[in-house]
């Protein structure tokens, strides 16, 4: 079959440093024609990077990359499309208020002449959705597309460029299940016509489903590839994992109290459903799971940020009205969201007001709020932090991601909470900062305050929490003791693959 | 494929021309002289000004930007072809010059808003403020008379060509002329995509720099050469022409459907806009109904036709062919 075939596409070594990070140590991936190739590798593993090295946003700095017989001339998003690659990302860039057909060929219009034929670029977009054997009619505006069909039009978009190599970006975390099968479809249908497509995923069932070879990367290199038929689940998390966790984030031994934060039976519907747990003074719980599992949605149900239909929120005894994040403040519960320059920050506000906004009533005297305790308030937390900053009357968009992320923590540290939830609280930072922030939470947790982490990545959650609850569509499907957990055990349940 | 008849009901502009439709005919059942010849030529003649400049705005307010200093540009224009024209330069000449004021005024637009990533709204306004500087210090206590006027442009002014306005045949004939462009040129769509989503548009590999900065010396052109039709339609111009005609402009283009959020919107919407605007006040006077609700109607129109946009693109229903969530 394939192996004896000429492969489209050929990486070898791949390398790429941003920084001092070497974000890929040797990566190689080989694609043949007409086949659906599966992706896979950790958060970190370097996938992005290699996704982004084959769209021309980068450009690697070791290693060769040949498309067609010939070198990829790299570095332009614009020449990748033309030479025959065509990435299509998690969440699609389209132009809400055209048209379909001119999505589909923006800044390539069809014209007849010097002007653009509509007609023609409407037929041939039709005929596009035809062939993708989907229902969608290109003269209507892109505003409103479910991301499902937003996918579709990028689809049709590569498919008009007559790209061979198809890069599909973790294209089904935000999809329905009847939407992943149609995206399957197409996907086939990809195959079919001798496109390779590439398929990045983490849900394994799916892999497993739909690609015919896997490549596996992890810290940078990839580890290895193989027909899926001579793999299985498990050779491939133990290929994905592959390296012992533990000694990077040193846990303090903290006295476990009383139960701070108690949820009965909590359901919101599409989102979540049947969700029990508890959290004490001391401990560290770690709520793990793919993303879109719901592990944010519950988080900020808890906040009071959304509503929920069912179940209780207790609070050290008391139950907590939903949809009131100010009454969850001012009874102890502090969120660090996810996206921190969407959700946490004022990002052209100074760093003295960022972190004490939380705090204004106490910083306030008959509602003027005094300048100089904002300023004394943020050294100080600046300080417990080590923030790296030139002055606190600098907006928050000058410092780099991880100090920012430091400002959110202060702002809510603050504030002295007896619950503190962490939503992702170390995406995008480095490695250095990574570990302090580890450290503080630990700190936090010896002095009492009941913690409750969300992360997608595996070592922190492991590192971290005394026990691991892990999520899966919605619904709670396994809890781990802090030495029982494993990562083949938690990837086991949050896929849905076979239990160990 | 859909019927005529809804592409026809999804027609951005079918409102505001409804509306405008009602407003003659309420206005021409309660005083039968708006109906009269005299009456459609009071209207087209008074739009022409903002209907031009309206269909110049369209070009910069469809990439989520705005030109204000349009109405300083035009004020000044008509001055300076008055001026030289009483100075004894020819027709030409006068019209050269007031091209070349548009373009300098557009190129600075146009560099510091694609080239420094400045706002267009502050850098549009200093240079409302800046043109309006220069002029009064050009102009001093002048006031260009009709005798100074050039005479073709006086001629368009005060003549009509088969009960027509020349000056509303000019706007009519620009309208035209960019609606097909923006429809079907691609760099002109390239505005579109700029104003939908500037980061996709980046990412997609449209010039986006080199089509602001062109949209805004095309802006700052045709309201440099509009300070002939300004000029036409008043026969003179002092230190103060034009002045306040920028917002005039920008509630024209937004009641005619052209998105302040960009990407969306026509000319011919601007235009609309314009007319209905201009009808209102006519209707008004008309009626007998005295200057200060004229302006309160104006204002409760912009309001109202921002609101019903809010609204359609709220009740966009989302996307659901196999059963999305």
């Amino acid at each position: 079959m394939v192996a004896t075939q000429t492969p489209i596409l050929e990486m070898r070594g791949a390398k790429k440093a941003f920084g001092g990070v070497q974000a890929l140590t040797g990566a190689d991936l080989t694609l043949y024609p007409g086949e659906i190739h599966a992706l896979l590798g950790e958060n970190g593993a370097g996938k992005s990077t290699l996704l982004k090295a084959l769209a021309g946003v980068h450009k690697i700095d070791a290693g060769s990359i040949t498309l067609n017989g010939k070198t990829f001339e790299q570095g332009s998003t614009r020449r990748a499309g033309e030479q025959g690659i065509a990435v299509i990302y998690q969440e699609p860039s389209l132009f809400p208020d055209l048209t379909l057909a001119e999505n589909v060929f923006v800044g390539r219009q069809l014209r007849s002449g010097f002007t653009v034929n509509w007609k023609a670029m409407e037929e041939e977009t039709n005929k596009l959705f035809q062939q993708l054997g989907v229902k969608l009619d290109g003269t209507r505006t892109a505003r409103g597309l479910s991301i499902a069909d937003q996918q579709i039009v990028e689809i049709a978009k590569a498919l008009s460029t007559k790209a061979t190599v198809i890069v599909m970006d973790e294209p089904t975390a935000a999809l329905s299940s009847k939407e992943v099968d149609r995206l399957f479809q197409v996907a086939r249908n990809l195959e079919a016509q001798n496109c390779a497509v590439v398929f990045v995923s983490h849900r394994l069932d799916e892999v497993f489903a739909l690609c015919s070879r896997i490549t596996v990367m992890r810290d940078g290199a990839t580890v290895g590839t193989a027909p899926t038929k001579e793999m299985t689940e498990q050779s491939v998390i133990k290929l994905m994992v592959g390296r012992e966790v533990s000694e990077l984030y040193p846990k303090l031994e903290a006295k476990i109290g009383d139960v701070v934060l108690k949820v009965e039976g909590l359901g919101l519907a599409g989102q979540f459903e049947d969700i029990s747990f508890e959290v004490r003074a001391g401990e560290i719980v770690g709520l793990a799971g793919l993303v879109g599992s719901g592990r944010s949605e519950i988080v900020r149900a808890v906040f009071g940020v959304d509503k929920f239909d069912k179940g209780t929120v207790t609070l050290n005894g008391k139950k907590l009205k939903p949809g009131n994040p100010s009454a969850q403040m001012v009874s102890g519960v502090a969120l660090v969201p996810e996206d921190r320059r969407q959700q946490g920050l004022f990002m052209s506000s100074s760093i003295d007001k960022n972190s004490a906004v939380t705090m204004l009533k106490k910083l306030s005297k008959f509602f003027i709020i005094r300048q100089k305790n904002e300023s004394k308030l943020a050294t100080e937390w600046g300080q417990k932090l080590s923030l790296k900053y030139a002055t606190g009357h600098d907006p928050v968009d000058r410092l780099s991601g991880g100090n920012q992320q430091k400002v959110v923590i202060a702002k809510w540290l603050a504030t002295n909470p007896k619950l503190l939830i962490v939503d992702e609280p170390t995406r995008g930072i480095d490695v250095g900062t990574k570990a302090e922030v580890h450290r503080l939470l630990s700190t936090k947790a010896q002095d009492g305050v009941a913690i409750l982490i969300v992360s997608s990545e595996l070592p922190e959650v492991m590192g971290m929490a005394d026990r691991i609850l892990v999520m899966r569509e919605g619904r709670m499907v396994g809890q781990f003791d802090r030495h029982a957990a494993t990562p083949e055990k938690i990837i086991s349940v949050a896929t849905g693959a076979a239990p160990v | 494929m859909k019927s005529l008849v809804t592409r026809f009901f999804r027609v951005r502009e079918l409102p505001v021309f409804i509306a405008l439709v009602i407003v003659v005919f309420i206005t021409g059942s309660a005083n039968p002289q708006f109906f009269t010849l005299s009456g459609f030529q009071d209207v087209t003649l008074g739009v022409a000004v903002v209907a031009v400049l309206a269909v110049a705005q369209t070009l910069v307010i469809v990439m989520k930007h705005i030109d204000l200093s349009v109405g300083s540009t035009i004020g000044f224009s008509a001055y300076l072809i008055g001026d030289a024209s009483s100075k004894g330069h020819g027709f030409w000449y006068c019209m050269g010059l007031a091209l070349a004021l548009g373009l300098a005024v557009g190129a600075a637009n146009g560099f510091m808003v694609a080239y420094l990533k400045l706002p267009s709204l502050v850098v549009t306004l200093g240079t409302l403020y800046i043109v309006r500087g220069v002029f009064n210090e050009v102009a001093g206590g002048n006031t260009i008379t009709e005798d100074m006027v050039p005479g073709p442009i006086n001629f368009m002014g005060l003549n009509t060509f088969f009960g027509i306005p020349y000056l509303f045949l000019v706007a009519f004939v620009l309208m035209l002329v960019v609606g097909f462009v923006m429809k079907r040129i691609r760099s002109a769509r390239d505005l579109y995509a700029i104003g939908s989503n500037l980061l996709a548009a980046e990412l997609g590999g449209i010039p986006v720099a080199r089509r602001v900065f062109l949209a805004f010396l095309a802006t700052g052109a045709v309201s440099g050469l509009a300070g002939a039709v300004l000029l036409a339609r008043f026969n003179t111009a002092a230190a103060n022409s034009g002045n306040g005609l920028e917002l005039s402009v920008v509630a024209a283009c937004v009641v005619g459907g052209v998105a302040i959020a960009g990407g969306i919107g026509t000319v011919y919407g601007a235009v609309i806009g314009a007319i209905l605007l201009q009808a209102i006040t006519m209707a008004l006077g008309a009626l007998g109904i005295p200057q200060f609700w004229q302006l309160a109607v104006n204002g409760t129109l912009l309001i109202a036709a921002i609101s019903l946009d809010r609204y359609l693109s709220t009740r966009v229903k989302p996307t659901s062919i196999m059963g999305a969530k």
